[in-house]
């Protein structure tokens, strides 16, 4: 019994976890408090897991776990390294707060299916364990797999023909990106004969094998496999997939699909392919010409948006790009700013996500124009709101400064002045776009005639001044909310003063040594 | 104990054989007594199977002697890793079948239980004669017995059954047919009709005029009875019309033994060397699965009736066995043997569930799925798991084969094959996710039905236990056979694999 419980078996017992708790959601459907007692116990649990195994990895090195041979030279296996326990630590984190959320989501909305909701998250977080411990391209693909199928109900969810048609159009994209890159794994084993994860890159024997072509364009069908990381041009899914309700977007777009995305073009870069390979081939600057792009066009998309939801999924598309971009940059610091950028971007995403859900379940509003002076009537939500949107920005005191500031420097590090300006311009869009609601939520004075609406119960009387009913407090049930977000801005803070909460700068720092370790 | 097991590849036939005519007269005393009776036979035959591929694996090849008559004057039963395991899944599979075709078939077709259960007997004699026999024309003989009880099964369905299976008649014979001729040339310039002695004698006839064209028929007479693209035209009426639990035995198995008889006629009645380097027969088929492939995806995209789907996704996946064949190189023919297996699990998993679905609703069209996750949560599982297979998502076992099929494609650098095979992964996707669609989202059927708190159709109501037992030893079986993929690939078919590729 103690057997079980030692490091060697930890990785297993993480994947165990999620995948219990999703039987006992089903067989809990008729039992609503119940059903949600194990999403919460059973996300703590995995969070503890996680963490205890972080300890371990940073003295002594990865911890290795395999189950199974899947095919000569593949097993279906675990590698605990410091990269993989970043994306582990944060979504296994953030589940506890999207779980905490969902139950005043869900319950504020009075919303129909809600076992299959739960049940579909705990699969989805499988999906994204799995992705951050598995060993080698084949295990990873497995997860990936899980996780595209279990959260196209999540995007479905509300079974208007708009949502259907998200999730086919979300659908449509992943699996497609799943063909491309199942392809490519079949490639890189036929060539090598192995996808086991490895710091140094396994692609570089390759290369007496087979023209630079093939390998350039094979890195071209691994982007493709990754469309979760919504680059674009491939990134319509995104927005299109806000119209699921809006827990589901903060878990796809701080913690699950699309983390999972800029994780698996981070393992391609460095452990499949290696710095030194893709600096050989100029991979380096390709990768980063696509992420360029997407930064600025996205961040100009989303300065032309009125929906909020929307908008937040083109900061997401854009800070995604620099995360790849900062990958690609191939720079120690860069790299760095990419694997940190994880946790934070994720925790001031999904805060920014959970104050836009909040607001609609309080108020029904999802138009920026229509949330003049909403700072006066969930005023704790927007500051959270407000919080998150200078991490965006990249200013301190934010976490948001901290991954920006080691992406400037790698990009000076390794000379390339013109991703630094594009990360540079990219923060100034950000401004562009996201200060406007900060300004409407609290500098802008409520035009009279909301007033009388229904949503405001008491009639108050107001003559030219500000003073209006705090709507967020208005039921117990959105404390469920407000909790939740609140954490998450507060993090936001933790992590610029002390990145190295949950030892998140520590695996960096290993990581990147043993990425550029002989360099 | 000994003696059975010396004598287990006989018994798997001999069992079956009896017992068809013993359940007509049981059935004529007592028509209660049919479906224990068939069990128990076919559990019999399911042992006997197990028992050959257990001294197989031990000892190597079994040799049988049919009335010790010495080969090649007398029939010899050859028994090598190939036919071991196609047997014990041929077999365990009819027993599925036969477990949960009792409530099926006493709604489907009540007045002809005894003469069903008689036939499905025969029929399950003819699948297996054909996989064990090592003789040229008993091979025949069995592959007429298992199409005749065919044609008789799928004639007793619903409305277009008959028609559906005077045309499966006169295409089937059309190539049984063509296979006797086949054999016919072979015993005319050989003088053998076994299949280890044609081996030996064959190769110094190989440039022979007569040869070329036995081969010829042989794989049209394969072809039309595994419904390779463009032979396939029997198969989406015969199956979609036939009772469900006459598809769920079909279905999965008749196809994919014909499949067998391909390997078998290919590469060990004749070396490899001939179908891939003299007559280059491995390039045409890489060609034919590819379109086979890409046809039956489109077309099972343009079905509104399930089981039509189903029929079109299996013609499919013979593209995909037959293509494999195709490429010639080991890991693609591992690739082919292993999904004659998972096609057999994923395409019973499927009819079963249409079958279920047509017990529970009356039909089996697409819209008969609605709520189905709501009213029959067992049955909507397992047809995930299945759905999931075809798809080819791990750890199904569909993947694992899919993974042996697209890298054997990439090693012969048969691009064609390749994209058609990843296209069809997401033609399936389309398939199965519009089903699951209707079976899932009810939300604004349930507006609609006036906020009942229950509305009636949305009713729990799930199929009998006998019909759902047998699909969750399927789904199960899906799994493990997906996650001990290495196990059967190295101790079994790692020897199936014809030597010389």
């Amino acid at each position: 019994m103690t057997e079980l419980l030692s490091t060697n078996y930890r990785p297993l017992l993480a994947i165990l976890c999620p995948t219990i708790v999703s039987f006992l959601i089903l067989l809990s459907g008729r039992r609503p408090n119940l059903r949600e007692s194990w999403t919460i116990i059973g996300s703590i649990l995995l969070f503890l897991i996680v963490l205890s195994m972080t300890p371990f990895v940073l003295r002594e090195g990865p911890i290795k776990c395999s189950l199974f041979k899947l095919f000569p030279g593949i097993d279906f296996a675990f590698n605990v390294d410091a990269f993989g326990l970043i994306f582990a630590t944060t979504s296994s984190c953030l589940w506890i707060l999207v779980s905490l959320y969902s139950i005043g989501y869900m319950r504020g909305l009075e919303e129909h299916a809600q076992t299959r909701y739960y049940f579909c998250f705990a699969l989805a977080i499988l999906g994204a364990t799995g992705i951050a411990l598995s060993a080698n391209l084949v295990t990873m693909f497995i997860f990936y797999e899980i996780l595209t199928i279990s959260t196209y109900p999540l995007v479905a969810h509300d079974e208007t023909p708009e949502a259907i048609y998200g999730g086919h159009k979300y659908l449509a994209y992943l699996l497609t990106a799943g063909v491309f890159f199942l392809l490519g794994i079949l490639v890189i084993y036929f060539l090598v004969g192995t996808t086991d994860f490895n710091p140094h890159g396994i692609l570089k024997p390759a290369l007496g094998s087979t023209s630079r072509l093939v390998l350039q364009a094979l890195f071209f069908v691994f982007m493709l496999g990754f469309m979760k990381a919504a680059w674009m041009p491939v990134h319509s899914w995104l927005p299109t997939a806000m119209v699921a309700p809006t827990p589901v977007s903060a878990l796809l777009h701080a913690v699950a699909v699309v983390k999972a995305g800029v994780f698996g073009i981070i393992r391609t870069v460095c452990y499949v392919y290696g710095i030194d390979l893709m600096h050989e081939l100029g991979l380096g600057l390709a990768l980063g010409f696509l992420a360029s792009f997407t930064i600025i066009v996205a961040n100009l998309y989303a300065i032309g948006q009125t929906n909020l939801k929307r908008l937040l999924a083109y900061s997401t598309i854009n800070q995604l790009s620099l995360i790849i971009l900062g990958a690609a940059i191939l720079s120690p610091m860069a790299v760095t700013g990419a694997m940190i950028h994880i946790p934070f971007h994720g925790f001031m995403k999904i805060t920014l996500f959970l104050c836009a859900g909040a607001i609609i379940v309080a108020t029904g509003k999802t138009e920026i124009y229509q949330m003049a002076g909403i700072g006066r009537q969930m005023p704790k939500t927007m500051l959270a709101f407000t919080i998150a949107a200078f991490g965006m920005c990249g200013a301190p005191p934010v976490a948001g400064f901290i991954s920006k500031w080691h992406f400037c420097l790698g990009a000076i590090q390794s000379g390339q002045i013109f991703f630094l300006l594009i990360i540079l311009v990219g923060s100034l869009l950000d401004v562009i776009y996201l200060f406007p609601v900060i300004r409407k939520a609290f500098f802008e004075k409520i035009p009279k005639i909301e007033l009388y609406k229904e949503d405001i119960e008491e009639k108050v009387e107001v003559f030219g001044s500000e003073k209006l009913e705090v709507v967020e407090t208005k039921r117990p049930l959105y404390l469920f909310m407000i909790v939740p977000l609140s954490v998450t801005a507060i993090f936001s803070l933790i992590l610029c003063l002390f990145p190295n909460t949950f030892h998140i700068y520590d695996l960096a720092q290993m990581a990147i040594k043993d990425i550029f370790g002989g360099m | 104990m000994e003696r059975i097991i010396s004598h287990s590849p006989v018994l798997i036939v001999v069992i079956p054989l009896i017992s068809a005519f013993l359940t007509l007269v049981i059935g004529l005393w007592k028509k209660r007594l049919c479906y224990p009776f068939v069990i128990i036979a076919l559990s019999l035959s399911l042992f006997s199977c197990i028992v050959t591929l257990n001294t197989v694996m031990k000892s190597g090849t079994i040799h049988y002697y049919l009335g010790n008559w010495d080969p090649p004057w007398g029939i010899e039963y050859v028994v090598d890793h190939l036919n071991a395991l196609v047997l014990v899944f041929v077999s365990f599979i009819s027993l599925m079948v036969a477990i949960y075709s009792k409530e099926s078939i006493e709604q489907e077709i009540p007045e002809k239980v005894t003469f069903f259960y008689t036939v499905f007997l025969l029929q399950v004699t003819g699948l297996l004669g054909i996989v064990v026999t090592g003789d040229m024309f008993n091979l025949y003989v069995f592959l007429e017995i298992a199409s005749l009880a065919g044609y008789a099964l799928i004639a007793i369905g619903e409305d277009g059954a008959p028609l559906a299976s005077f045309r499966y008649v006169v295409m089937g014979t059309i190539g049984a047919c063509f296979y006797l001729l086949g054999v016919g040339y072979l015993y005319i310039m050989t003088g053998s009709l076994n299949m280890a002695d044609l081996t030996h004698l064959l190769p110094n006839l190989y440039h022979s005029k007569v040869i070329m064209v036995a081969f010829v028929f042989f794989i049209v007479g394969v072809a039309i009875k595994m419904a390779l693209f463009p032979l396939h035209a029997w198969l989406p009426d015969a199956y979609t019309h036939a009772p469900s639990a006459v598809s769920a035995l079909l279905a999965p198995l008749m196809t994919k033994v014909g499949v067998y008889v391909l390997i078998r006629i290919l590469f060990t009645v004749f070396r490899p060397e001939f179908p891939i380097k003299i007559l280059h027969a491995t390039d045409i088929m890489a060609w034919f699965g590819t379109f086979a492939i890409l046809f039956g995806g489109i077309m099972a995209l343009s079905q509104t009736d399930f089981k039509r789907m189903l029929c079109y996704i299996i013609v499919a996946e013979i593209g995909y066995m037959v293509g494999g064949i195709g490429m010639a190189n080991a890991t693609a023919i591992k690739g082919a043997i292993f999904h004659i297996i998972n096609d057999m699990f994923m395409a019973a998993c499927l009819f079963l569930i249409a079958g279920i679905v047509m017990h529970e609703t009356g039909g089996h069209d697409i819209s008969d799925f609605t709520g189905m996750f709501r009213r029959m949560p067992f049955t909507a599982a397992i047809f995930t798991i299945g759905a999931l297979a075809v798809i080819g998502v791990p750890p199904t076992c569909g993947f694992f084969s899919k993974w042996y099929l697209l890298l054997g494609g990439i090693q012969a650098r048969h691009w064609g094959f390749v994209m058609a095979l990843l296209l069809c992964t997401l033609i399936n996707v389309a398939l199965f996710f519009r089903v699951i669609d209707k079976g899932l989202y009810v939300h604004a059927l349930e507006h609609k039905l006036e906020h009942a708190s229950e509305p009636k159709e949305l009713q729990f109501h799930e199929a009998p236990l006998s019909m759902l037992i047998p699909g969750f030893i399927i789904a199960i079986a899906i799994f493990l056979i997906g996650i001990f993929n290495q196990a059967i690939l190295k101790n079994i078919i790692e020897f199936a694999v014809p030597s010389g590729l």
